[in-house]
């Protein structure tokens, strides 16, 4: 059941094809407007760029959230899901969609922003450090749970007759944890200290919104069918 | 009047002291409904009298503020009644994907209800409607009328016990209604429950049960 | 311990009537209110005069006998709209998501007074208005949730719906303030150059006025959630017979005030 679930969702995501990268796109546009805006300074760049990746990570996901409830709900298919599956079924396919086709490219793609944000900047003479692969990690960590409480926050919404900002302003809040976690991940690692901890913490995190969101996003879900 | 078909089934809703409300506003109170298997029930009353709202809490979506719905005497939220397998509920909204072909939405929904139609079984009824030749194209390729025929497939290829069918006969041509009322009516003969709601009243159906939905007595009191 | 579920149940069953609470509650609010000003008058005189002054800290220590209790009340309403939501999820009462909502804004308004006497307080003390303290970026973060919650119960046409919405938000926040709290605790202490440490063992002398307006903001709180509980059953129940006989609204009403 969860497979077939999860095979129309990445049929309906593959046919929207365009509106699957766009989330992308915006990431990667978001992150190159940082040396406009304050400084091209690779040393200075270096320093904000795990905040930068971590916070246009979120808002990718968080924008790209609308491809995969709205439509369902506005066709009516929601409630044929919800009749004929059980409702965290259908949250856990939505969710797991949602992460293979935008939480995970933004993962795939984040060493072309390390890269862009000179992330691994040594000064002359210094013996350059490869950090590519712990922001790759902190945010393979991070972007499952943020399309996890995303998936209440959208689910919430789409019923709401106001809608669009709605889902950031109740769920960015929530992403406070996993944001301060994820940059320091990045952080520590620039400063030569340990990061098991919060890699650690992130995957706790990610296991205990695991258990808990589908069940409540089921549950907004069917309260946005009812 | 229910009259019994010559098939027995145990195969019956029953509503109890049901109350609905839309917007805080009371439609249905403590009211008793009852749809026997072999029976075809209108549902029939003015615009905002709750139709689509009886509908909607027949299928299961709608909450009930109070009293219960019972599929062959066991709750329908309860798993063990196996309501949510034996029911087809049809909306005004086909929820049919635009993206996906005729026989892949037709194909998706078979399979979530186990078996998964052949494209034998998706052309024959296909043809019954006259869209044999759109299988493979989008749906939002379709004319209105192309997309209602398609949402009409599904009562052939999906086996359940339960039909709640929200305005089925709107926009249909002469053909296809005559078409809809002879599967309801031979679904209901093999024992299915067939509960439907229409403005206008329908040639040729035959009907076991009206049920009149107006603007309950909160308005007068 | 029979006769105790028994009057807990019917204490279960009289809250859940707003018909009930609607009329009982017209009677406590004088009484409330005289307990109120007293202790406010109590408190107040108690903290303002009566109080020494921090030898550090001078007379601006005494924003704290406001700025603490709002700080204690922002929790204290949001964790019991998260178990008014549970209640309202679990028994479908009405009332009780009624006095959910009516928490939030409440709520919302603690959270500000809290983060601007907060900010006032930091001026003398911290030479900044605004600190990335632990404790007041957990009230800002706290805001941000009444907000979203307010946002989302208002953007739905059918109340219903927005009940339960909100509810769901409401809890999923609830489980996620001690996640925040820690970790922005564990961020601050990162960031140890920038924070200050507020205050160590209290005087007390300053405990005890501190409590007593604890004690009045509390009885405040309650007296406001009253009066907005009340507004919401109006609201939501006007077209009940027994509300607009209360009101003194409709013909049979009429009729029997005037005989």
């Amino acid at each position: 059941m969860f497979l077939t679930l999860l095979k129309r969702e990445l049929m309906l995501a593959r046919r929207n094809w365009v509106a699957v990268l766009i989330p992308l796109f915006f990431f990667v546009i978001v992150v190159s407007l940082f040396p406009f805006a304050v400084s091209p300074e690779a040393e200075f760049l270096q320093q904000i760029a795990a905040g930068v990746v971590w916070v246009a990570a979120l808002l990718a996901v968080l924008l790209s959230l609308d491809l995969f409830y709205r439509g369902d709900f506005q066709d009516g298919s929601l409630e044929q899901l919800l009749i004929m599956a059980s409702p965290i079924q259908v949250a856990l396919s939505k969710v797991t969609a949602h992460w293979l086709v935008t939480g995970l490219p933004l993962v795939l793609i984040s060493p072309l922003l390390a890269g862009l944000m000179h992330l691994n900047y040594a000064p002359n003479g210094a013996v350059e450090m490869n950090h590519t692969p712990i922001m790759m990690l902190s945010l393979l960590l991070g972007t499952p749970t943020m399309c996890l409480l995303g998936a209440i926050g959208m689910s919430l919404s789409l019923a709401a007759s106001r809608n669009g900002m709605l889902v950031a302003v109740m769920i960015l809040p929530l992403y406070v944890p996993i944001l301060i976690f994820g940059s320091s991940v990045i952080t520590a690692s620039l400063a030569n200290s340990g990061y098991n901890a919060q890699i650690a913490i992130l995957a706790a995190i990610l296991l205990f919104a695991l258990v808990l969101t589908p069940y409540t996003t089921g549950k907004a879900l069917k309260v946005a069918v009812s | 009047m229910s009259s019994k078909q010559s098939e027995p089934s145990s195969y019956n809703l029953e509503v109890k002291g049901l109350t609905i409300s839309r917007n805080e506003q009371p439609l249905l109170e403590d009211t008793d409904l009852s749809f026997n298997a072999g029976s075809i029930t209108h549902l029939f009353g003015e615009n905002g009298a709750g139709k689509t709202s009886l509908m909607r809490a027949l299928a299961g979506l709608l909450p009930l503020d109070s009293g219960q719905i019972l599929w062959n005497q066991i709750k329908n939220t309860h798993p063990e009644s196996n309501f949510n397998q034996d029911l087809l509920f049809l909306a005004h909204n086909l929820a049919m994907k635009h993206e996906l072909s005729i026989a892949e939405n037709l194909q998706f929904y078979s399979i979530l209800r186990g078996r998964k139609s052949s494209l034998e079984e998706l052309s024959k009824v296909a043809a019954e409607l006259q869209i044999e030749n759109l299988l493979e194209r989008h749906f939002s390729d379709l004319s209105a009328g192309q997309q209602h025929k398609v949402a009409l497939c599904r009562l052939v290829l999906e086996t359940v016990k339960l039909w709640v069918l929200d305005e089925p006969f709107v926009n249909l041509d002469a053909k296809t209604r005559d078409w809809l009322s002879a599967k309801m009516m031979h679904f209901a003969k093999e024992g299915g429950v067939v509960i439907f709601t229409s403005h206008q009243a329908i040639e040729g159906l035959k009907i076991h049960q009206r049920i009149s939905l107006s603007h309950s007595e909160e308005e007068a009191a | 311990m029979a006769s105790f579920s028994k009057t807990a149940g019917r204490w279960f069953h009289q809250l859940g009537s707003p018909k009930w609470f609607y009329q009982k509650s017209v009677k406590w609010l004088p009484w409330l209110w005289i307990s109120c000003l007293a202790l406010f008058a109590f408190g107040l005189y108690y903290s303002l005069w009566a109080s020494p002054v921090d030898y550090q800290q001078g007379n601006s220590v005494r924003i704290m006998y406001i700025h603490v209790p709002t700080a204690v009340l922002s929790m204290v309403a949001y964790l019991a709209m998260a178990v008014c939501a549970v209640i309202g999820m679990v028994w479908k009462m009405k009332m009780s998501f009624m006095a959910m909502r009516a928490l939030a804004p409440i709520g919302a308004a603690f959270t500000l007074i809290c983060l601007f006497t907060g900010s006032l307080w930091g001026i003398p003390t911290w030479g900044t208005w605004w600190e990335w303290d632990a404790r007041m970026t957990s009230e800002l973060v706290l805001l941000f949730l009444y907000l979203g919650f307010i946002a989302l119960h208002s953007s739905f046409s059918d109340r219903t719906k927005a009940d339960n919405a909100a509810a769901i938000l409401a809890i999923v926040g609830a489980i996620n303030i001690p996640i925040i709290y820690g970790s922005v605790k564990w961020w601050n202490t990162l960031h140890q150059a920038y924070s200050v440490t507020k205050k160590g063992a209290i005087d007390p002398q300053m405990q005890t006025p501190l409590f007593i307006m604890i004690a009045a903001f509390y009885v405040l709180f309650i007296i406001l959630v009253i009066i907005r509980l009340r507004l919401e059953i109006m609201n939501r129940e006007a077209k009940a017979k027994w509300l607009q006989q209360e009101v003194g609204l409709g013909q049979e009403s009429n009729a029997g005030a005037n005989g």
